[in-house]
């Protein structure tokens, strides 16, 4: 079953056209990795996917339902959260508070101790300070975990990830990694915007490549990352 | 949400906590009761300048609730105010109806006035919306101008007392009771998911969103109840002075509750009332004594709340957040050192 | 005209901008013949001023993310050095009559309100927002604003403590017989004031454009670490941009003081209408400033002539509303999202 299928979404910005004609699906329970050359229009993708930029062109279906151009709140209450490459939580509020938020008023499901599921969460993700923090004191590695828990508070179906590993050790990955597998594991389906290929042969069951805002190849992620077009996309972006 | 978040203290200041009062503002609540009753304050100038505190008070808790929390600084709040008191008046002038009814409806006026910004301002952000509620306070100051045969216009539009007689002890603490009413009801908003989602939206409103909080719905929310309360100060204000020009509804109203809002500091709520009464005295006290300089207590205003944001953007709330917060440090390091001590022996 | 410029000028026309530009012309010619010319005079005089103001406070906006209610104090200080330069002279020139000097007097009042108007700008941003930028950079655009109402607050009372609370004006500038442009004879003050303001917009638009310090200006505004990585003596950039809007809020006091006597809160009315022209056509604009000034001119004079005085706030104020229910970025605005909207 595809837990999301987007059919030919375009995205304009003015002239420029972020993302073009882009067809894929997610199947539930797995984890897609997205994947291509920075400024490929990856994140713009998942911006009109959660309803944070609507599409220009395309339809968006989510959980077999057409969900084109949902604000984010909706898309939140169906079961679709996000991280952000930046994480950008609320600056003074503390951590628990921040968890909260989306428990509050994202949840797909009524949660009667609201407190109790937001610390499991800041558990689950293995956040590495205490609850009553205020926000504003972490640094990226901390808020990272924190935009996760935050966005797993929702009891979301389907969550998109974008670089929740890029600047993190060697250590730090192992950590991430072992943490989002134990999110698919609960169930919850992934589709991923990363950079590292430690992480993504790690945890990628398939793989969407996009170039320059067209998707090149979509696939099981041992067959993409020997596709000759994909290494061509990649390679160039090395060179500089 | 937030008492939560906190350490659940137990006994009578957990009580106290639940109605959004800590054992220091019942303290000050009660000195406050007390005061016009104590010489020198039991005179009856002095409890007009406690009321003009209370006034102020009352509207920079209202104003601190959206300013503070959802960040869009109403400009035009003056203009809700004035909306609210001109409502009551004409109301209770034609009608004849008690004050105490009218300034209700006023403040469902301006509470409905709220509605209509609130859904028109969303779409605007920062800037934009901080104008929009500007340029409807400066509307309604020319229609209120303009419309004599309503307003009397620059006249003064004049209104019934709520109390027979002179003095103007039971003002004071009917104003008292509407400030207190102010902050309980909106303190304990934002003690629940109401003061959560605020906060949020007031923050960051993409990741508000992206976490399900419906932007439209709680800053409406936040206007209304801010505007309710701003009509209702209104009402009181009208049948208080017993007469009503169109200079209240003027930028520089707005411009003083905002002062003792932030000098009180933001998003507390408390702070403005802890500013208002030692400002406005002062701020009296000054212009009675150097009555032969003109405005040198405006001049005053201006140069402390530029010291205030360029030195201590906090105000007040921030100074008391600090002094607990170094004195919990102070105790638990005694604590510490009384450990490692025992421990030494 | 060729046919890709004559399709761009198509395209701009049905955009917002362009339909309101054409509407304000549009009614600018009916008023004219219904009411006789006199109503354009007067929007193109005080339209033109109005600009100035608005491209000051644009410039504050962009360049430091300031927004400054004070704007209005510093054409109110435009007004008062004006006065004060002009009518001791005129006074002496009573009693002793020279050409010369009666030729310059306004030149000199003009010159020094703009002059002292930017030394009161390089002031207040060296004694207040030097000062803020050192200490605490938190909250920024929210402190700013409150700061610039203290300032307007303290200008205001300083006036009326030292001044007085009376109007300070002159009649006019110079005695010469009124210009004729056809049937229509305009003073030579007017026509004087819209050439100051028309060549103080041109020289703006010079210096930002193609000297050193505009592209300094340019720089800082897009990004102030990286302007700074470049050599660039940011803080004196922010006092030349402090001294530039004020200078030209003064500019604009000192040329219409034959129109707004000096007194305490004259700066109010041009401090609404250059927010006004500001939120109507959007955030550094600066280009914009310029048709939203007789825009805004335009609607007041319109809706005083035939609604009389007192509407002037009301009708604009909610027509602006109106505006920005539709586009709320402004009517000139393109949709990028900016610190200011934060």
């Amino acid at each position: 079953m595809n837990i999301l299928e987007t059919k030919g979404v375009t995205k304009r910005f003015g002239g420029l056209v972020a993302v073009n004609d882009v067809s894929l699906h997610v199947e539930a329970g797995e984890i897609l990795g997205l994947i291509g050359p920075n400024g490929a229009g990856k994140t713009t993708f998942q911006n009109t996917v959660a309803g944070l930029d609507p599409p220009t062109s395309g339809e968006v279906y989510f959980l077999g339902n057409k969900v084109t151009g949902f604000s984010p709140q909706v898309m939140c209450s169906l079961g679709l959260s996000r991280t952000f490459q930046i994480p950008r939580p609320f600056p003074k509020l503390t951590v628990l508070e921040n968890v909260l938020v989306s428990t509050v008023f994202g949840n797909t499901e009524p949660v009667a101790d609201k407190v109790k599921h937001a610390r499991d969460k800041l558990d689950f993700v293995e956040f590495p300070l205490g609850h009553n923090v205020l926000c504003e004191t972490l640094n990226t590695v901390q808020l990272k975990r924190l935009d996760l828990a935050r966005a797993l508070a929702s009891s979301p179906k389907l969550c998109l990830l974008d670089e929740l590993a890029s600047g993190l050790s060697e250590v730090e990955l192992e950590d991430i990694i072992a943490i989002i597998r134990k999110i698919r594991d609960t169930g919850v389906t992934i589709l991923m915007v990363e950079h590292i290929m430690q992480v993504i042969m790690n945890l990628c069951d398939r793989l969407a490549v996009i170039s320059f805002g067209n998707k090149i190849a979509e696939g099981p992620t041992g067959e993409v990352t020997k596709n000759p077009k994909v290494i061509e996309a990649y390679l160039g972006v090395e060179e500089d | 949400m937030t008492q939560l978040t906190q350490d659940n203290s137990t006994g009578f200041s957990g009580i106290l906590g639940k109605i959004c009062l800590s054992p220091m503002g019942l303290a000050g609540l009660a000195i406050l009761f007390l005061l016009p009753l104590v010489p020198p304050f039991n005179q009856d100038y002095m409890i007009r300048w406690l009321i003009s505190g209370a006034i102020v008070a009352a509207a920079a808790v209202a104003f601190d609730f959206s300013a503070g929390y959802l960040g869009i600084v109403n400009f035009g709040y003056a203009a809700f105010i004035g909306l609210g008191a001109y409502t009551s008046a004409i109301i209770s002038n034609k009608i004849g109806i008690s004050p105490f009814i009218t300034i209700f409806a006023g403040a469902l006026v301006s509470a409905g006035l709220g509605v209509l910004t609130g859904i028109v301002s969303l779409r605007l952000r920062g800037m934009f919306a901080i104008c929009f509620t500007w340029f409807i306070g400066i509307a309604l100051m020319g229609l209120c101008l303009k419309l004599d045969w309503l307003t009397r216009g620059p006249l003064g539009l004049q209104c019934d007392g709520f109390f027979e007689g002179n003095s103007s002890l039971p003002y004071y603490y009917l104003i008292l009771a509407i400030m207190i009413f102010t902050y309980l009801v909106l303190g304990l908003m934002i003690r629940s998911d109401y003061g959560l989602a605020f906060r949020a939206i007031g923050q960051n409103m993409e990741a508000a969103m992206t976490s399900g909080v419906h932007p439209t719905k709680y800053r409406v929310i936040n206007f209304t109840m801010s505007c309710f309360f701003a009509g209702l100060i209104g009402g009181f204000y009208g049948h208080y002075y017993g007469i009503l020009t169109p200079e209240l509804l003027h930028t520089q109203k707005t411009v003083e509750v905002l002062v003792i809002a932030y000098i009180g500091g933001r998003s507390s709520l408390w702070g403005g009332i802890v500013a208002a009464f030692p400002f406005i005295f002062a701020m009296e006290l000054l212009r009675s004594s150097l009555s032969d300089l003109p405005g040198i207590n405006l001049i005053i205003y201006g140069v402390f709340l530029i010291a205030i944001m360029v030195y201590y953007p906090g105000g007040v709330a921030q100074f008391f957040k600090n002094l607990t917060a170094r004195k919990q440090r102070s105790t638990s390091s005694t604590a510490q050192k009384a450990k490692t001590a025992e421990a030494g022996v | 005209m060729n046919d890709s410029s004559s399709a761009k000028v198509i395209e701009w026309l049905k955009s917002a901008g362009g339909i309101t530009v054409t509407c304000t012309i549009l009614v600018a010619i009916a008023v004219s013949f219904h009411k006789g010319p006199y109503v354009l005079v007067n929007t193109l005089v005080t339209g033109g001023m109005w600009a100035l103001m608005a491209i000051g406070v644009s410039l504050l906006f962009g360049v430091m993310n300031i927004s400054n209610f004070a704007h209005g104090e510093y054409f109110m200080i435009g007004s008062l050095t004006a006065y004060y330069i002009m009518n001791p002279l005129k006074q002496y020139l009573l009693e002793t009559p020279n050409d010369f000097l009666s030729f310059i007097t306004p030149i000199l009042g003009i010159a020094g309100a703009a002059i002292v108007g930017a030394i009161a700008g390089i002031v207040t941003d060296k004694t207040i927002f030097a000062q803020l930028r050192k200490r605490n950079r938190e909250g920024w655009l929210l402190n700013c604003f409150l700061i610039t109402i203290g300032i307007q607050i303290i200008l205001i009372n300083v006036h009326m403590l030292v001044f007085g609370n009376t109007f300070k004006g002159v009649v006019n500038y110079w005695d010469v017989p009124s210009v004729a442009f056809g049937d229509v004879y305009v003073s030579v003050d007017r026509v004087v004031v819209f050439g100051i303001a028309m060549a103080a917009i041109v020289l703006f638009w010079y210096l930002m454009m193609y000297t050193s310090l505009g592209k300094k200006i340019r720089a800082v505004a897009q990004d102030e670490n990286g302007a700074r990585m470049v050599g660039i003596q940011v803080n004196g950039v922010y006092s030349t941009t402090f001294a530039l809007a004020c200078g030209f809020a003064a500019l604009a006091g000192g040329s219409l003081l034959f129109m707004f006597p000096s007194y305490p809160t004259v700066g109010v009315a041009p401090l609404y209408n250059s927010w006004f022209i500001i939120i109507l056509v959007g955030f550094g604009n600066v280009a914009g400033a310029v048709p939203g000034g007789f825009m805004i001119a335009l609607f007041q004079v319109v809706t005083r002539t035939y609604m009389g005085e007192g509407w002037e706030n009301v009708i604009p104020m909610f027509l602006i509303a109106m505006i920005l229910i539709f586009k709320p970025y402004g009517i000139f605005a393109t949709k990028v999202r900016s610190v200011w909207e934060q």
